[in-house]
């Protein structure tokens, strides 16, 4: 073993799931409630940071670019695509940051889901997870909506095909995302709980926005970052996931593929257990959540760095510390108090 | 063979005094043969001592267990106490021999003949003895032993533990041995007797890397003693036996500092693999240490693959633990009776860089079809590697022993000159 500095070892070994916790709470804090207290972030954020929230501090990127592509093609190659090109800066300024952390410690709804999950363990009923070929068979709808989230607001402008869009399709996605109706209810606000009656497209639209809702509540009580897995925020994100400085690597000659990171994995990457080969392991599915690194049992083989600046290593140390000898404490003293009290 | 006759009378106390005769012997090789060996060893050697006379887990619900798959946390959690019962001695392999063919392997033969004559560790009298379909011998000698009504279960092992199926269906089959247990031991499986589990051989898994790694920094301790450590893990108190290997860290640690390390500089660092060591079947490790080598470390199930691997549990319940306990069983496992097996490559050769291997030596019991097929793979990798290796059929018969001394001293010293 070599030595290490003792500043490293002790973040080595600590409890990154813990101090996930915390900065989830206060960034919820933030994300909903921030502009009751004059934060002001930005706009064109890579998280659900949403507008339709009245104490919303900021705003997400997604509906930014729909809103900018709802365009004419002409437009498109004078202001309006230099708009564009910098709101798309924008977001990558933030995004390059924190890479898919973003989704795993910032983003609101994702929260949302690790709270709906603490819930279902209070119950202690049992998580399921998708088969294999389903997992592969669902992993593309994000991507589909990520395309169709771009096309159907150009659509409206512009006829596809000769296809006309209603002007009702505006924003499609944020119609149908679950984050506009669920996070104004922590502002007491309510009023997203409608079906707009106004035409044949409001009616279909909005109603899909309340099924969404529905299916995000249950589907996080059964499976863990349910939704996270459909998520256009999450394709997007992963496109431009190589540029970023925080990252997440593997050495595959010390893993033994023991598969201890994939069983602990909220969103089921089998890759970062079974993949030797390849250096870079952030999948579009991950959100560096770093709970794999904490159950990694061996030194440096999985890695989350800064610009080059190791940050989080796994340590043979670190992983009994979490999972071994220090609950290993806890139980004598409950053994203690069980012997006691008999 | 009926049970109780004359003749299993005789046999039984004959195959008693040679198995006491094998250990003794054996025993005497091991600390008199050696100068210096550390102090904490004692207690090791002790444990061998008693591994025919003794009466281990007295009170206790003994489950027996073979190879490296069957999942101890869970015998641990519902009251009983795992022994592993794979044996080493040649007394009982001919034993065996009465029930199997002349070319099966050593140790399926001595197993079978300790689980007939009842000479199991510590004269332990198992609840159930729990066979794992890791190889086609050990399937065919759980039949023969059920037909002379030994409680035999087995866990279906799957072919393969790459693929997504076969994780679960091996899940399946540790849910259905949890059933087996309960009834067996007349104790539920609860949540909080599970954790406990994990978490005692969690702390057994600590100390042993705490082990492995002292062994990388600096040769402080003999194979032979390192190889009884592990062994000893077969049958010894969970509890005692990591306190021990604390103690003997702690000594270990002592030494490095001392600088008081075993061997010459230009002792041969050797890595054995292949079809287990296990004592009393020592005589590899013994004659490479006394013709001057060092075994510097083991890829056998006996040894490291038997205790390296751990338990990741992300949420505390049945519903995942057992799971969890289960995926540790079949994931990391380098067993060649996986296909493909190209994690033991990687291991073999992350293990050469890491523990500074000059040599490896590869041993194959007649018979073992799985480990001699994956000789020539692996022998080949190791070439490409630039790492020599020499290839070694033998059983527990101590006749080839001029041969073999012969073999290692060529082996030895070509590995000598080189360095």
């Amino acid at each position: 073993m070599q030595k290490k500095l003792k500043f490293k070892r002790y973040i080595d070994n600590s409890n990154v799931s813990r101090f996930r916790f915390w900065i989830q709470i206060i960034s919820f804090f933030i994300f909903v409630y921030g502009g009751y207290f004059f934060i002001e972030i930005a706009s064109r954020l890579p998280i659900f940071s949403c507008p339709y929230v009245q104490g919303s501090p900021g705003g997400c990127y997604l509906i930014g670019i729909q809103h900018e592509l709802n365009t004419t093609w002409s437009s498109l190659w004078g202001f309006r695509g230099i708009a564009i090109l910098t709101s798309l800066a924008t977001f990558l300024v933030f995004f390059i940051f924190l890479n898919k952390a973003w989704c795993g410690f910032v983003c609101p709804l994702g929260t949302l889901q690790d709270w709906i999950t603490k819930l279902r363990k209070f119950f202690g009923f049992s998580f399921t997870r998708y088969d294999e070929m389903s997992f592969k068979r669902l992993k593309s709808i994000k991507y589909i909506l990520l395309v169709l989230l771009i096309l159907i607001p150009l659509g409206i402008r512009n006829t596809f095909f000769g296809i006309p869009l209603p002007h009702g399709m505006h924003t499609p996605f944020c119609q149908i995302c679950p984050a506009r109706i669920i996070l104004p209810l922590f502002t007491g606000d309510t009023s997203q709980i409608f079906i707009d009656f106004t035409d044949t497209t409001t009616i279909i639209m909005t109603s899909l926005g309340m099924m969404s809702a529905a299916i995000f509540l249950v589907g996080s009580f059964v499976k863990k970052r349910f939704f996270c897995f459909f998520c256009p925020m999450s394709a997007l994100q992963f496109i431009f996931s190589k540029i970023s400085l925080l990252r997440m690597t593997k050495d595959g000659d010390k893993c033994t593929r023991c598969g201890n990171c994939y069983r602990v994995c909220d969103v089921g990457i089998r890759e970062i257990a079974d993949d030797i080969i390849s250096k870079n392991i952030v999948k579009d599915d991950c959100m560096l959540c770093a709970k794999c690194v904490e159950a990694c049992p061996e030194d440096d083989c999985l890695k989350i760095s800064f610009a080059g600046i190791p940050l989080f290593n796994a340590s043979q140390e670190g992983f009994f510390k979490r999972y071994g000898q220090t609950d290993l404490n806890e139980l004598n003293e409950l053994n203690k108090q069980k012997n006691e009290s008999k | 063979m009926k049970v109780n006759s004359d003749r299993y009378e005789r046999m039984k106390k004959t195959g008693s005094i040679h198995y006491a005769m094998e250990i003794k012997k054996n025993l005497a090789e091991i600390t008199d043969d050696f100068p210096d060996n550390p102090e904490n060893m004692e207690y090791f050697y002790k444990r061998f001592e008693e591994y025919t006379t003794g009466n281990l887990h007295e009170g206790k619900k003994v489950i027996a267990s073979m190879c490296v798959h069957v999942p101890l946390e869970l015998i641990y959690a519902t009251g009983a106490t795992p022994v592993r019962i794979c044996a080493g001695a040649y007394a009982t392999d001919q034993i065996g021999a009465e029930f199997l063919p002349a070319k099966t392997c050593p140790m399926v033969k001595s197993t079978l003949g300790a689980v007939y004559l009842d000479i199991l560790p510590g004269n332990i009298k198992p609840e159930l003895i729990v066979n794992p379909t890791t190889c086609d011998q050990k399937k065919k000698m759980g039949e023969i032993a059920e037909e002379i009504d030994k409680p035999f279960f087995t866990l279906e092992v799957p072919p393969t533990k790459d693929s997504e199926e076969a994780r679960q269906y091996w899940n399946r089959v540790v849910k259905k041995f949890v059933k087996k247990l309960e009834q067996t031991t007349g104790t539920k499986l609860t949540r909080r007797r599970l954790k406990k589990a994990i978490k005692t051989v969690a702390k057994a898994q600590a100390v042993y890397r705490r082990f492995d790694h002292l062994r990388r920094k600096a040769p402080v301790i003999y194979g032979k003693d390192a190889i009884l450590v592990t062994n000893s893990y077969f049958f010894d108190d969970i509890e005692s036996w990591t306190e021990h290997v604390e103690k003997l860290n702690k000594e270990l640690e002592e030494r490095i500092e001392q600088q008081k390390t075993i061997g010459k500089a230009n002792s041969p660092r050797i890595l054995l693999t292949g079809s287990p060591t296990i004592f009393p079947n020592m005589k590899l490790p013994l004659l490479i240490e006394q013709l001057g080598g060092i075994v510097v470390t083991e890829e056998f199930c006996s040894t490291s693959r038997m205790i390296w691997d751990t338990v990741a549990v992300d949420e505390w319940f049945l519903y995942d633990m057992v799971p969890a306990v289960a995926d540790r069983y079949l994931k990391p496992s380098t067993c060649p009776n996986f296909t493909p097996n190209t994690d033991r490559e990687r291991k073999l050769l992350r293990d050469i860089k890491e523990f500074q291997v000059d040599g490896v030596i590869y041993q194959t019991f007649t018979g073992c079809q799985l480990y001699d097929m994956e000789s020539r793979r692996i022998g080949k990798i190791l070439e490409e590697n630039g790492i020599q290796t020499l290839y070694i059929e033998s059983d527990y018969n101590p006749d080839d022993f001029g041969q073999l001394t012969t073999r290692l001293e060529a082996f030895l010293d070509s590995l000598k000159n080189k360095k």
